[in-house]
């Protein structure tokens, strides 16, 4: 009975000890995070350049994006096109990696090194590394697909030079990266209770059965995780474009995040790059709220399902 | 284990607060300078070279300069000046100057020059320069350096294909009967070219000024929609029109993406670029002849210009009221915009410096370095557009791109351009 | 071992065909390894070659004559000990911080019912929605108040308190909920607190995923340069990722020395993923749950 009792009290004490837990974390969010975050919040109802003294211009930013400007949609569109696509398949690249990975062969330390290879690598090498690949004159993916285009007897792919592809060819080249989520699916993979795997083994289930009634579904936290993560980091995706095809070709991978950089350091316009901060985090927040309710899906160990 | 790692902690934390061992000396007033040779970089040492022998010549300031890669030097010096903790004088773009006179963050030179009037020797300085340093009738900036595009061209090439440098051309249609006969072409693939409008570091502005044109009126309205406009733009696309665009821009990918020049690499015969390469291809050791020339004007009317920029050098006002820095910012502008220093500055590091006895002395004996200077003369820097500072770059480059692989036809490029320039003016106007 | 169950024969076509799917797994694995290594070989062809060499591009992928005395060309011209001592100060540190403020408050987040809790947690994910650059100038300006300008404070003291740390916080939610409800009971009615069962079984179990921040956090400062760029004024301070730069000029730059120190800073990176993901083999047995 005691021990009940107990259990009672610390629940009591959680409150308080939920609190001191998030408290280093809650301290850096207000202390150091708060007065940044509400003057970008202010610079978002002025016109400062950076250099002069903001001027309170109320919600003309606002307005200005929202009704008259028509890179504002333009790259909010790009911008939702590259997550629709990009984000589930990074999860499945991923994941096919962190499969292929998680077995027990010779040189699988060497190998699993070699694929995080481009998180690390300059960003100068692996841009030369997708123009060798994408080139559409002399690429190597074209000339490897030669003979499918004259036996089709179609044009050539333009790759990021073709409008109608480009949004598609900087998802692939962001692919090379997902050593990075084959991480954190590794990680997880080991958090699976061998318990789990023997039982199944005595009951002679196929390795096929097993990934599907053991292993995915211990992996919904992290590929919840990910999820949520490559929607935010996709809505402000900029790099690829930025480094690959400058927007371009005709403002094709002229993404948001792009466009708010150009606001910011092209027009020095620190005003209207703060509102369309706060545009994007009120569209990304809607939509990880959205995304959050996923979450009954998520099979935890440590909790009642 | 644990021992060891909290050891470690422990040691680490007390090296990170420990202060920095501030090499000024107690007696003297620091200046803050802030350029663009950082340690390791190949101008370094002469930098500080420079700088140490300011500090010896006098005994009442101390100049603390910090090096920047160029790339990241802007985004410093951005938040500095917004965050007033802007260096005592440093370096910036000279065709802005206004916007950062006009917010207060920089002094007035007219007032230092008037009661100093022999230290800056002003009748050395380019008079067009000085025009972009100057807001509401007074300085508040120096041309530190200049630059200015010509026309590179590959001798060996031309003797290869049976001319000589009387060959050189000077006239649009001139660039583009020698540019045919220095094409190879081998099957569908170019080995080598001519001449590409668009290659190096031509841009539009740069043959509408050519052509007695330009993107905007004084009123900074954007223009771009009468037929003098369309056909500069349709002479650069069609100048190489037996190719396809992706042809030319495959031969030209190649390198560029990485930052080498198809001129240095000896891929084209001819091609517009700025200043700079020139010192890039003599400090590579490359072993091909070559020489400078004025870029080819269109055949009728045409103008001698270029596009030309510079850094200026600024002292800046952090509201701190600090009049003994200042005074030593100012005896170290001085100092840098001496003739001596600019031509120390320009035979170490390569480049064009804003003084002309300078420069005069740095060129005397090099044929190519004397015909770049002569070209300084005739540069033009672009108007500084509030609306859009960058309405060369990459408000301009869409368009631009479009009308180049035939998406848009030249007119209808020029249109939207201009179109989207509008509604930048009026967007702009509105927040004001 | 359910294998030395099954009869002879059939225990030997199965481990013929395991051989067979083995081999196939390298050849795959050994493709796919190519199209990764290209970039670092490019890398490493560019850091051996001449200035004169680099002029050609891609023309001349080899070098003729590789100048390994690039490498310590590039070292010695930058004062490289002097940064990567700079480097690991900032960098051990803000592993330590991260990972110490990341796994408190995603204990808070998933094990622990306090009010409020579960809108702490989306500004916890908001606050990764917001760029990064339009909050830049007022941190800055808010960091010479209190006169952390011309230290290393700004780049080290908010990793202790979770700054840049929500990507972990979250990371370490899911690894912990993930952690049998079991064991925190047990220990509950054993009479420990939270502390003791943060630091004696949430730890513990989540090894791989504790390695897997301190690795990502290692890696993003690491090679971080803007950070230390804009919030250290005092170049004794700067890091390699940092002083690297200096080889990039206006137009074009040293590639050959930029590449050779890249190479330099990047191979601590590989060493350190190398023996980090070998505790992603073993893994973690969990004793004590029950079915």
């Amino acid at each position: 009975m005691g021990k009940t009792i107990s259990i009672i009290k610390m629940r009591k004490q959680e409150n308080l000890i939920g609190y001191l837990f998030a408290s280093p974390w809650l301290f850096g969010l207000i202390v150091l995070g708060f007065f940044p975050i509400l003057m970008s919040f202010y610079f978002s109802f002025t016109n400062y350049n950076m250099v002069s003294a903001p001027k309170i211009i109320w919600f003309e930013n606002y307005r200005i994006l929202l009704t008259n400007d028509n890179l504002f949609w333009k790259s909010l569109g790009n911008t939702l096109y590259h997550v629709v696509i990009a984000v589930p398949l990074g999860i499945f690249v991923g994941l096919f990696l962190a499969f292929l990975l998680n077995s027990k062969i010779k040189g699988i330390s060497i190998y699993r090194t070699l694929f995080y290879l481009p998180n690390v690598v300059s960003v100068v090498a692996m841009t030369l590394l997708w123009m060798w690949l994408f080139q559409p004159n002399f690429g190597l993916i074209n000339q490897l697909l030669k003979p499918l285009y004259e036996l089709f007897k179609m044009e050539p792919l333009g790759w990021y030079l073709d409008q109608d592809l480009s949004k598609l060819t900087l998802i692939l080249m962001g692919l090379w990266t997902a050593g990075g989520s084959m991480v954190i699916y590794l990680a997880q993979m080991q958090d699976i209770p061998i318990t789990l795997y023997e039982s199944a083994d005595i009951d002679g289930a196929s390795w096929f059965k097993k990934m599907i009634h053991i292993t995915l579904p211990l992996m919904t936290p992290s590929i919840f995780f990910n999820f949520i993560m490559g929607l935010i980091g996709s809505f402000q995706v900029f790099t690829i474009a930025y480094i690959m095809t400058g927007g371009g070709p005709s403002r094709s991978t002229y993404y948001y995040a792009y466009y708010l950089f150009d606001k910011m350091m092209n027009d020095n316009a620190m005003g209207m790059a703060s509102a369309m901060a706060w545009i994007l985090l009120v569209i990304v927040l809607i939509v990880t709220v959205f995304a959050l309710r996923l979450n009954k899906y998520v099979f935890y160990l440590g909790e009642d399902s | 284990m644990k021992k060891f790692l909290s050891i470690l902690l422990l040691g680490l934390l007390s090296l990170a607060l420990y202060g920095c061992n501030d090499d000024t000396p107690t007696d003297r007033i620091e200046i803050t300078f802030w350029h663009m040779s950082p340690v390791g970089s190949a101008s370094f040492s002469d930098t500080r070279r420079i700088i140490t022998e300011f500090n010896q010549s006098q005994d009442v300031y101390f100049v603390k300069g910090t090096g920047f890669s160029f790339w990241d030097y802007w985004d410093k010096i951005a938040v500095a000046i917004s965050s007033r903790t802007a260096p005592d004088i440093g370096l910036s773009t000279i065709d802005d100057v206004p916007i950062r006179a006009e917010a207060g963050v920089l002094y007035n030179l007219s007032e230092l020059i008037e009661a100093d009037p022999d230290g800056i020797e002003i009748d050395q300085l380019y008079d067009s320069q000085l025009s972009f340093a100057t807001y509401d009738g007074h300085l508040y900036a120096l041309p530190f350096t200049a630059t200015t595009r010509v026309l590179y061209y590959n001798l060996d090439m031309f003797t290869a294909a049976g001319l000589s440098a009387d060959d050189v051309p000077t006239t649009w249609s001139e660039l583009h009967t020698v540019a045919k006969q220095l094409d190879i072409v081998q099957g569908s693939s170019i080995q080598q070219l001519g001449f590409d409008p668009t290659y190096g570091n031509a841009t539009y502005h740069g043959y509408l000024w050519q052509a007695g044109l330009d993107f905007f009126d004084e009123d900074l309205n954007p223009t771009l929609n009468t037929q003098g406009h369309i056909d500069v733009l349709q002479w650069m696309i069609d100048f190489n029109s037996e190719f396809t665009r992706s042809q030319l821009t495959a031969f030209g990918d190649a390198n560029t993406m990485l930052g080498i020049n198809p001129f240095a690499g000896e891929r084209v015969a001819m091609m517009i670029e700025v200043d700079s390469l020139y010192q890039t291809i003599k400090e590579a050791g490359a072993d091909f002849n070559f020489g400078v020339t004025s870029i080819p004007v269109p055949d009728d009317g045409g103008i001698r210009v270029n596009w030309g920029s510079g850094f200026s050098v600024e002292m800046y006002d952090n509201n701190k009221n600090t009049p003994d820095k200042k005074a030593g910012a100012w005896e170290f502008l001085k100092y840098l915009m001496s003739k001596d220093t600019q031509k120390d500055l320009s035979e170490t590091n390569g480049w064009i410096m804003a003084h002309q006895g300078a420069m005069l002395e740095v060129a005397e004996g090099d044929a190519i370095m004397t015909r770049i200077l002569e070209e300084v003369a005739y540069a033009r820097d672009k108007v500084y557009v509030p609306y859009a500072p960058s309405w060369h770059g990459n408000d301009w480059q869409s368009y631009y791109n479009d009308a180049l692989t035939g998406k848009k036809t030249a007119a209808q490029a020029l249109a939207d351009a201009r179109a989207n320039y509008l509604q930048k003016k009026a967007n702009w106007e509105a927040t004001r | 071992m359910s294998e030395l169950m099954l009869p002879k024969q059939k225990y030997r076509s199965r481990k013929k065909r395991a051989r067979i799917v083995r081999l196939i797994l390298h050849i795959v694995l050994l493709l796919c390894s190519l199209v990764f290594v290209f970039p670092f070989l490019w890398m490493l062809v560019t850091a051996l070659k001449t200035p004169a060499e680099l002029l050609r591009g891609i023309d001349v992928f080899f070098p003729a004559k590789p100048q390994w005395s690039n490498f310590i060309d590039a070292v010695q011209k930058i004062p490289f000990f002097m940064y990567l001592k700079n480097s690991l100060i900032i960098v051990v540190l803000v592993v330590f911080g991260t990972v110490m403020s990341a796994t408190t408050a995603a204990y808070a987040f998933a094990k622990l019912r306090w009010k409020g809790r579960d809108k702490w947690f989306i500004v916890m994910l908001a606050t990764m929605m917001l760029p990064i650059q339009v909050i830049l100038i007022p941190t800055y300006v808010m960091y010479s108040w209190i006169g952390w300008l011309g230290t290393r404070l700004p780049m080290i003291v908010p990793a202790f308190f979770g700054g840049g740390a929500a990507f972990y916080i979250f990371l370490m939610r899911q690894f912990f909920k993930g952690i049998p409800k079991e064991l925190t009971e047990s220990a509950i009615i054993d009479g420990a607190n939270h502390f003791q069962i943060f630091l004696k079984i949430m730890l513990p179990l989540s090894k791989p995923a504790i390695v897997t921040v301190a690795l990502f956090t290692f890696m993003g400062t690491w090679n971080d340069y803007f950070g230390p760029l804009i919030f250290l004024s005092n170049p004794d301070h700067w890091t390699l990722a940092l002083g690297l730069r200096a080889f990039q000029t206006q137009y074009g730059g040293q590639y050959n020395l930029m590449m050779a120190a890249s190479i330099l800073i990047m191979l601590p990176t590989l060493i350190i993923f190398f023996f980090a993901q070998k505790t992603f083999i073993e893994g973690i047995k969990f004793t004590g749950i029950k079915g």
